[in-house]
């Protein structure tokens, strides 16, 4: 079922692992790098056609300070988190009452709505980009942030009910009962009872959110337009003029755009790592 | 009851003193104007607003509503705007892109606005703006084509800028000989082969031909078009197109020109900002008009040009035409086209240009060196479905020109689908 650890193979196999290694990793960090590399190069280098080399002057470090102070790149990173942070609220507060709702009642219908909100992560999102379109549109929220929020917490809910229901599920279910035998409130044991216990879950849930939503491209471009409401992922392209495509802001700008999302995996990877597990051993 | 007659009349009393003040004073506009543009890249989009707030101070009882569209979204956007929802004023392309929007009836016949010396100060683009006699919009900007190339390199060679056929043929054999490439091209979104069969068309059989082939009006498999594609086949055949050109863009083509593998570069003048972003200031680079292939025929040039409308169904349209004719004012066309604005070509000849030498040349040759006729470029003139067929044929035969029979059918076919609608 496993592979064999490598410290238990053959001498050969090690060496060959450790040559293989840097050379696999330089390959899969190649984009990644080359961005990194064009975010610094003066835009001379692209004309000149130097791409790979090291940038012909230091002017390339300008590029930052454009993407800063001379751009709407602000304005679109300040639409991001207003995107993101109330989409990331919304659905912990949903999420979190959907599925003590369907993790601890015994109802008649919760299997089926439990499976409707299952199912409407299997529905690709592409095949709605035009009713959703329309309705963002006839309900006067297309290209406004309200308007992407309200869709990515409905669309998100689903998600994160079955992450929740799947959590409260496993928790002890004594706890509950012993609270009811206490005679206790149903909506205070929801919050003196199983919200205390669900923080670990809600904490790898928002940072799973936090990324897909700021790194949602689709309905960036779908339902907004301008920097009004456009988020920072849609809003790089803006670097490019009407003719030209400016490589080297657009690399700064995506460096600049990654930011958060890095800086959120590295504070919080404990929770990243166990958000990624916890639905899936359950 | 008797409130209700006061206010008629009050109404009616406004009303009357709006009109005479109209009358007595273009600057008194009130009401609503409702301005959809496409123009949503920065620069363009900041003179959107710049023109929208000077004639907002224009006319401060106006209320003028600005709608700024993504310019390619704008593109399938525009056919449901204007027959549901139709603003007063509505960016769009001249000659035959506004043409099913003039047929459906969707445009504003606005030949008022070029009764007498507006005809005159926008002479080089009014054939692009008239359809049967009538004039649907005006233009706000253009820009010219043209070779762009090497000085040092012409120089160092003994060169001097071609004016016929034969130079050319000659100037690049000379270029070839001393392991130089003519020409860069990036054909990977094949519009840029476009522009070279709208010179060698326009040059080797004329401005009406031309325009009768991308309206459907001619055969593709033709004496005449054969002629061209066996022009351009003679400078393929010398090797003068960059090697693998069909895997660059035409950003990704200059290298060649900046580091001196290539003399020159068919191209729009937009291309300038970034020849001199990679170091070829004016004494290396410069510009001449594509020269005479068929002698005695009169040169037709390309100018993309990009315009303001009116749609049928605008509910202010006397504001309307008020703005149009601001944008089209000699000044305000000074303004917006200079360098720090959208950089390009006035159309009214009574602008300043800025002192540019590829800007003073361009206007020098679109305003008097164009006698043929101002074409929009192949992907502008011809339709769209036709275009794209087309010039995925340009670059097949650039390619490989053997199959330029293969290429006509294939056109000739498409053409018959796509003009009959």
């Amino acid at each position: 079922m496993f592979p064999t650890p490598i410290e238990k193979r053959t001498r050969g196999w090690q060496i060959g692992y450790q040559a293989m290694l840097p050379v696999v990793l330089i390959a899969w960090l190649l984009p990644l790098l080359a961005v990194m590399l064009f975010s610094i190069k003066p835009e001379a280098d692209f004309v000149s056609g130097n791409y790979w080399s090291l940038p012909s002057n230091l002017d390339g470090f300008n590029n930052y300070y454009k993407v800063f102070f001379e751009s709407d790149m602000p304005k679109y990173m300040w639409n991001s988190i207003r995107i993101t942070v109330p989409t990331v609220i919304g659905c912990m507060i949903l999420s979190s009452m959907t599925g003590f709702a369907l993790g601890v009642y015994r109802f008649r219908a919760n299997l089926w709505i439990f499976f409707m909100f299952v199912a409407g992560n299997f529905v690709p999102f592409q095949i709605l980009m035009i009713p959703v379109r329309d309705l963002t549109l006839d309900i006067g929220l297309y290209n406004t942030v309200q308007g992407l929020v309200l869709f990515h917490i409905a669309f998100q809910t689903g998600f994160c009910t079955l992450f929740m229901r799947n959590f409260i599920r496993a928790l002890p279910f004594e706890l509950i009962e012993a609270a009811r035998v206490e005679g206790i409130a149903e909506w205070r044991i929801f919050w003196y009872v199983v919200l205390p216990l669900m923080k670990p879950a809600l904490a790898a849930m928002a940072v799973l959110i936090f990324t897909f939503i700021w790194n949602d491209y689709f309905w960036a471009v779908v339902l907004t337009q301008g920097s009004e409401a456009q988020p920072v992922t849609a809003g790089i392209t803006s670097f490019n003029a009407q003719f030209r495509a400016a490589y080297h802001l657009m690399s700064a700008g995506s460096i600049v755009a990654a930011l958060p999302p890095v800086a959120m995996f590295f504070l919080m990877q404990k929770h990243f790592i166990a958000g990624l597990t916890l639905g899936a051993v359950k | 009851m008797h409130s209700i007659i006061k206010t008629s009349f009050a109404a009616i009393v406004a009303a009357g003193i709006t009109a005479t003040a109209a009358h007595a004073d273009a600057h008194a506009l009130s009401g609503d104007l409702v301005i959809f543009s496409d123009m949503s890249n920065p620069a363009p989009r900041a003179v959107m607003e710049g023109m929208v707030e000077r004639f907002g101070k224009m006319h401060p009882d106006l209320n003028i509503e600005l709608t700024v569209i993504d310019r390619e979204a704008y593109k399938t956007q525009i056919r449901n705007f204007l027959t549901a929802d139709a603003p007063d004023v509505a960016n769009w392309y001249a000659a035959n892109r506004m043409l099913p929007y003039v047929n459906a009836g969707l445009f504003e016949d606005v030949s008022d606005i070029w009764e007498g010396e507006m005809s005159t100060e926008l002479a080089s683009t009014k054939g692009a703006m008239t359809i049967d006699g009538k004039q649907y919009g005006v233009p706000y900007t253009y820009y010219q084509w043209g070779v762009y190339y090497r000085k040092d390199l012409m120089e160092q060679y003994g060169l001097s800028e071609p004016t016929t056929w034969a130079e050319e043929k000659a100037n690049c054999q000379t270029y070839l000989d001393n392991g130089i490439k003519c020409y860069t091209i990036g054909t990977k979104f094949l519009w840029t082969a476009g522009g070279w069969f709208d010179y060698l068309n326009m040059r080797t059989n004329g401005y009406d031909y031309h325009a009768a082939l991308t309206n459907g009006e001619a055969a593709w498999d033709s004496a005449e078009t054969r002629a061209t594609f066996a022009n351009w086949r003679e400078l393929i055949d010398m090797g003068a197109f960059i090697d693998n050109h069909q895997t660059y863009s035409w950003q990704e083509a200059m290298p060649f020109m900046v580091n001196g593998e290539a003399a020159s570069y068919l191209m729009g003048n937009f291309a300038v900002a970034a020849f001199r972003e990679g170091g070829l200031d004016d004494s290396k680079l410069d510009f001449y008009q594509f020269p005479e292939i068929t002698a005695g025929i009169a040169k037709g040039e390309d100018a993309p040009t990009d315009t303001f409308h009116i749609p049928s169904g605008a509910t202010n349209k006397a504001n309307a035409k008020a703005f149009l004719e601001f944008v089209v004012s000699a000044d305000n066309q000074t303004l917006i086209n200079n360098g720090e604005n959208l950089g390009q070509l006035p159309v009214n000849a009574l602008s300043a240009v800025d002192d540019d030498k590829f800007l003073n040349e361009g206007f020098d040759m679109l305003s008097n060196k164009a006698p043929g006729g101002i074409a929009q470029f192949f992907d502008r003139d011809a339709p769209a479905e036709m275009a794209a067929v087309a010039m995925e044929g340009f670059q097949e035969f650039m390619l490989f020109p053997d199959n330029l029979d293969d290429i006509l059918a294939r056109l000739d076919a498409a053409a018959v689908d796509i003009y009959a609608e």
